[in-house]
């Protein structure tokens, strides 16, 4: 299962980005290899408007399964959601490590419904 | 013909709620008190409200606007991404292996899409983006009022196809005074309004703000080559330097100063701006008033 996570920083003591669509760096870790990290900077981050629809392309272009995060605001939302991709939201300010152990132990909420209002 | 040639007035400014409505009301009834005959048209299309200020109701329409949005033909679509690509609104957004989704929200009706596709699988479609309202005020003063769809992305074209259909208008109705009462910023909608005017005034307060907001109106001003004069709102209140630096620094004049007037805010709130006859003037422009017969 491919995991994708928004993220502050380039490895997994980084802190996770409340934001998705404009978040720093997308994380990506394949459950099977954990080893494996692939970082991917966030071009989206600069948009005037969309943000959340180009950081969806990017993580559907990347096959990911889920995908964790502090917020997801309406469009990204919805078209991750129509893309079968499950979004995760991180409770509180937590590290990449610690946010892949809380979704193991099936301690993160799913999202239903959108958690962030619409910026541009 | 012989006839004369419409003047083109935009009232702009940068800052929102420096009193551009209020100065383009008081305006259009000195000059159609002057003898001119006068259309005001409130381009601010995303909020107008010159017809509050002008005690009207938005009833009667005299056009649309509309814009060119994408369709796509599931039939000829062969998901290949060219189109996702394109789009530099980010308003396409394809799934592996599935059909692209366009979202109406985030585009900007700029046709790339449907100009890229090699298969022809996306084609435009027609939709209607505002509405055009007309008052007929009193006898020589026109409202006409241009007002977008709610969560419409792009209202710079609505701006241009108002502006269009007010100067057919207005010739037809002999009308020789046209006043645009913009909105606030200096983003496309703003631009549209200020494209081929003749003349602009730009209405600012005292403040870090304004001067600011100002500021950047002159720079698109001066690139855009609109002649503009500054006036200057709520003149007694906060600290004329911060406009000044502005406007030497521009080269542009203060054509006129309203102090904050109570008389006036009590007009402005019971929409009776019109039973106002507001005596301010602009030095050296009073060529713009008087009707030359």
């Amino acid at each position: 299962m491919k995991i994708c996570i928004s993220s502050t920083g380039k490895n997994l003591s980084s802190i996770v980005d409340t934001r998705f669509g404009r978040c720093a760096y997308f994380l990506i870790v394949d459950s099977d290899k954990v080893k494996e990290l692939k970082i991917i900077k966030n071009t989206g981050v600069q948009a005037q408007h969309g943000a959340g629809i180009t950081a969806s392309q990017i993580v559907v272009d990347q096959k990911v399964d889920v995908v964790i995060s502090g917020n997801f605001g309406p469009k990204a939302s919805l078209v991750l959601s129509q893309a079968g991709v499950k979004c995760y939201i991180v409770p509180s300010s937590m590290s990449i490590k610690e946010a892949l152990k809380s979704l193991n132990q099936g301690e993160l909420q799913e999202l239903l419904k959108p958690s962030a209002p619409h910026y541009s | 013909m012989g006839k004369e040639k419409i003047q083109k007035i935009a009232i702009t400014g940068g800052k929102g709620g420096t009193g551009k409505s209020t100065f383009s009301v008081l305006l259009a009834n000195k000059l159609v008190k002057l003898g001119h005959k006068v259309a005001l048209v409130d381009v601010d299309v995303e909020c107008p409200n010159d017809y509050l200020l002008l005690n009207q109701k938005l009833k009667k329409k005299i056009g649309f606007t509309y814009a060119k949005f994408p369709k796509i033909d599931k039939r000829k679509c062969r998901k290949c991404g060219l189109c996702v690509k394109s789009c530099k609104s980010n308003a396409i957004f394809q799934a592996p292996g599935q059909y692209p989704i366009f979202l109406p929200e985030l585009c900007s009706g700029c046709g790339v899409c449907w100009l890229t596709c090699p298969y022809g699988a996306i084609k435009p479609r027609e939709v209607k983006t505002g509405e055009i309202f007309i008052n007929q005020v009193n006898n020589n003063l026109w409202l006409i009022t241009g007002l977008a769809k709610a969560g419409l992305e792009e209202t710079g074209p609505v701006v241009a196809q108002v502006k269009k259909i007010v100067l057919n208008f207005a010739e037809k109705m002999n009308i020789d005074m046209i006043l645009f009462d913009t909105a606030a910023g200096t983003h496309c909608p703003v631009i549209q309004a200020l494209i081929n005017v003749d003349f602009a005034y730009a209405v600012t307060e005292p403040t870090p703000m304004g001067a600011y907001d100002l500021g950047l109106l002159l720079e698109l001003s001066q690139k855009l080559k609109i002649r503009t004069k500054v006036i200057l709102n709520k003149a007694n209140l906060g600290n004329k330097k911060f406009i000044e630096k502005i406007v030497n620094k521009y080269k542009v004049k203060i054509a006129s100063a309203i102090p904050y007037d109570k008389n006036l805010a009590k007009a402005y709130s019971n929409g009776q701006l019109l039973d106002l006859d507001y005596d301010f003037r602009i030095n050296g422009e009073k060529f713009f008033y008087e009707k030359k017969v």
